[in-house]
């Protein structure tokens, strides 16, 4: 319980004082000024506004609202004062909170997106592990936190709360699902098709041009990473926004299947580079051997001159069309 | 009956299976023997095929005739003559009716005949060769006028020209003075040109109705087919279609014309072709009558295009002249296999492998998480790709350890990579390997089923006659129920039909077969 400017103890407060207000009118006031005032209140501007309230009643409902968790209190960077603000996310909405949980449930809402590890609230609340897993699991099942599995370390949990989505950095890509972290293979599939299909057409329209030679069909074949962004945001596929990294996995997947090939380019306007792909035929369709039966094989190995799997006795033979 | 009993490799085997069909059991014996055992004198292939002298002699005969097998006087004596197989040349057999629809396609059926008894002979002098063909010429065309043979000389020497046939080795002068005869070769220049003939006493020949030519005046000029030049033929069209494939047409017909002007300017087989410049090409186009508007038109756009092609098709060396174009066999032959490597891996695997297999080789080496998220693949199906792909040898893993303290377990990064002419090699056997089948089957169904097919055929050459003779339908066809059954018919029907897919399967294997032999033999060239 912080004291606001004095070292006395702070005596019990009356509900009346000089000027008349009732405390709740004074504390609905503070409100009023916190939420005026969003980047944080300070003495000064309490005392121009109420002069006449008894700083010990001001300190009072302060150290009450703090305890409540409406309001937090910081200390300003330069001048050493003390500064009240408004808690954006109340955590007071929790009924019968023990301030054990309401003190870990704070530090996950300030790691925010990024989720916080276990290990780390222990050492910022300081709680013994026991009580810290006592807290988690009464929290989980009350539905208010969640823990998410970070790419980057498999195995630690991470804590945060319900109804925020996992940031980019911890989750790897928006290709996992919140729940089970299974890899979204449909997704990534459509979009795969989906931006092989764009490619294709592109590489249509550039032919058509082809008396104009040859140099304008490759170059109007290309289209920038940027380009597939915006159409494929604009066709509204998925439900999140699609960045233009996400976009170039996904082409830099099918560079890997040998249908499109990237190349990088320089921007007309300012120096970036821009990352173009187009889409290129093999230069050899298809390797004529595969055409056979035996190019297939999946006893190529075990066949021979003697023994159950001969030339002369093969069934794929017999059933090649 | 050789004392060995190990097994050929695929492509010895391959051989042995041609040198069978196409010349008899006895020369594939002997064929075989020289194939296991290297080279070897008379005597000893006779002791090792366990056949009679007589029937070695011949069989040795025909095969250094077709120029299969050659000579020398052996090291330890040099009074025996050692014999060697020439394999390349063995395995070209398959290739042979390729070779004629190449020839007819740049040509035409005179040339093409020309190459036919050529290849029917194997080593003959330029009069022998062209009487034959004439001889062959009117028997097709059955006319009572007799084909001129010097349309056929001149054919002749049009393929000289071109490097398609070429003079076989001499015999030195004082050659049997020694036991063994020494072959001599002929110098660059001489090999391709063709003597002065006479056609007249050839044509009267023809118009007696002759069959043998006799005595004429260059028996001692020797020519064969030259399978070199026919082999970098078939590249070149393998290349022509990769380049009309990346771009359109007629890009493919500059780039044909390109590797006219570089086989000019350096005619051996050398890794890297010589520059050629801009200003040649061009005349080159200019002169090429029947090729595309848009050639001339976009000319430099073309080969812009071509030389800034990831294929490595054509690669600009220098700038003088307008620019300087060479290729780099090397690269280009890289492209293609991996081209061929990667259809193998999509048709045995799917397509996540291939994503995992082409990853791989284009990030030289990789790691089993990095892996997952670059290719876009749930962890355990990358996992299970990467490893059946292992299993298969296509990708291969390297250790590197962390850390330097040796106490306890030492974890180390193991890395995929792939390791490209094992791959390829891998690929080739198995392409040999399905060649051999392909021939081997198609053998077995003939001869397994010689009775029925042959009945079959009298059956059919029957019908014909009959046909010609204006017998009513229901009579032939009474009769053709009588000769075989129905279940016969469809059992020669599906025999021919396999025979067919079987020829077709051989061809294609073969065409793989010379994109993989010619990545590797360039990329181990000096």
């Amino acid at each position: 319980m912080a004291s606001a400017n004095s070292d006395e103890p702070s005596p019990a407060a009356s509900t009346v004082n000089d000027d008349g207000r009732s405390e709740a009118e004074i504390e609905a006031r503070m409100l009023e000024l916190l939420h005026q005032f969003p980047k944080g209140i300070s003495n000064k501007i309490l005392d121009t506004d109420m002069p006449t309230v008894n700083k010990q009643i001001k300190v009072n409902i302060l150290n009450e609202l703090m305890s409540k968790g409406k309001v937090s209190m910081f200390k300003a960077a330069g001048t050493q004062e003390l500064f009240w603000c408004l808690k954006s996310h109340p955590t007071s909405r929790i009924k019968g909170a023990d301030n054990e949980e309401r003190v870990v449930l704070g530090l996950i809402e300030e790691a925010g997106n990024k989720g916080i590890w276990t290990k780390d609230i222990r050492i910022k609340s300081s709680l013994s592990q026991a009580t810290l897993n006592k807290v988690l699991k009464a929290l989980e099942g009350k539905k208010v936190i969640k823990f998410v599995s970070s790419v980057s370390a498999p195995k630690i949990k991470l804590y945060m709360l319900f109804n925020l989505q996992p940031d980019r950095s911890i989750t790897g890509r928006l290709w996992y699902n919140n729940e089970n972290n299974e890899f979204e293979s449909e997704l990534v599939d459509l979009l795969n098709h989906q931006c092989f299909e764009m490619l294709q057409q592109q590489k249509e329209i550039a032919q058509q041009k082809q008396n104009e030679g040859p140099v304008t069909v490759r170059n109007s074949s290309f289209l920038s990473s940027k380009e597939i962004c915006q159409v494929s945001s604009d066709m509204k596929l998925v439900k999140f926004n699609l960045t233009v990294e996400d976009i170039e996995t996904i082409l830099d997947a099918l560079v890997f299947e040998g249908k499109v090939e990237k190349s990088t380019a320089s921007d007309g306007n300012c120096n970036e580079k821009v990352k173009m792909y187009r889409s290129v035929a093999q230069p050899v369709p298809f390797a004529s051997i595969t055409k056979t039966p035996c190019g297939v094989c999946p006893v190529i190995n075990k066949c021979g001159k003697v023994g159950a799997i001969q030339p002369k006795m093969c069934k794929y033979f017999n059933e090649w069309e | 009956m050789s004392s060995y009993t190990y097994t050929l490799s695929p492509f010895s085997q391959v051989c042995r299976l041609l040198m069978n069909n196409y010349f008899g059991e006895i020369v594939g014996q002997v064929g075989e023997n020289l194939l296991r055992r290297g080279n070897r004198s008379l005597f000893d292939i006779k002791t090792g095929t366990g056949m009679s002298l007589w029937d070695v002699k011949r069989a040795l005969a025909v095969l250094i005739h077709h120029n299969i097998v050659t000579f020398q006087a052996s090291d330890r004596n040099p009074n025996i003559a050692e014999y060697s197989l020439i394999p390349h040349n063995a395995y070209c057999i398959l290739r042979y009716p390729k070779y004629l629809y190449t020839i007819k396609r740049i040509y035409g059926s005179s040339e093409e005949v020309l190459i036919e008894i050529l290849l029917n002979i194997g080593q003959a002098s330029a009069s022998d060769v062209i009487f034959q063909s004439a001889n062959r010429l009117n028997e097709a065309i059955d006319d009572v006028k007799v084909l001129n043979p010097s349309a056929l000389y001149q054919s002749f020497q049009k393929l000289a020209a071109d490097n398609f046939i070429i003079r076989c080795s001499k015999i030195e002068k004082n050659a049997f003075v020694e036991n063994v005869p020494k072959l001599l070769e002929l110098k660059e220049e001489e090999k391709f040109i063709v003597p002065q003939l006479e056609m007249e006493p050839i044509a009267k020949l023809l118009r007696e109705k002759a069959t043998q030519l006799g005595e004429h005046s260059d028996s001692e000029v020797i020519w064969r087919v030259n399978h070199q030049r026919f082999d970098v033929e078939l590249r070149n069209v393998i290349l022509v279609n990769a380049a009309a494939r990346r771009v359109d047409a007629a890009a493919g017909e500059l780039y044909h014309l390109i590797l006219k002007l570089w086989r000019e300017a350096c005619p051996v087989e050398a890794r890297t072709s010589n520059g050629v410049s801009h200003s040649l090409i061009k005349d080159a186009v200019r002169k090429n009558d029947g090729g595309s508007p848009l050639l001339m038109e976009h000319f430099d756009q073309y080969l812009r295009v071509l030389y800034e092609d990831s294929t490595c098709l054509i690669s600009r060396t220098g700038d003088s002249g307008g620019g300087q174009f060479a290729v780099n066999y090397a690269d280009v032959f890289e492209n293609l296999a991996c081209a061929i490597l990667d259809s193998v891996v999509l048709e045995r695997f799917g397509s996540k492998a291939l994503r995992i297999f082409r990853l791989t080789r284009m990030q030289k080496f990789i790691d089993q998480d990095q892996m997952q998220n670059l290719a876009m693949i749930p962890a355990k199906d990358a996992k299970m790709f990467s490893y059946k792909l292992m299993e298969e040898n296509y990708l291969q893993i390297k250790e590197l350890k962390k850390g330097t303290s040796n106490v306890g377990p030492v974890k180390s990064f193991n890395l995929f990579y792939v390791d490209l002419p094992q791959v390829v090699r891998t690929v080739l056997e198995m392409s040999y390997k399905s060649l051999f089948n392909a021939i081997a089957r198609q053998t077995h169904d003939l001869t397994a089923n010689k009775l029925l097919l042959e009945k079959h055929a009298w059956m059919e050459n029957m019908l014909e006659r009959l046909r010609g003779e204006d017998t009513p339908d229901d009579l032939l066809a009474d009769l053709s129920e009588s000769t075989m059954t129905a279940a016969d018919k469809s059992l020669v029907a599906k025999i021919h039909k396999l025979s067919d897919n079987l020829t077709l399967g051989q061809s294609q294997a073969d065409e793989t077969i010379l994109i993989l032999e010619s990545y590797l033999k360039f990329h181990f060239m000096a």
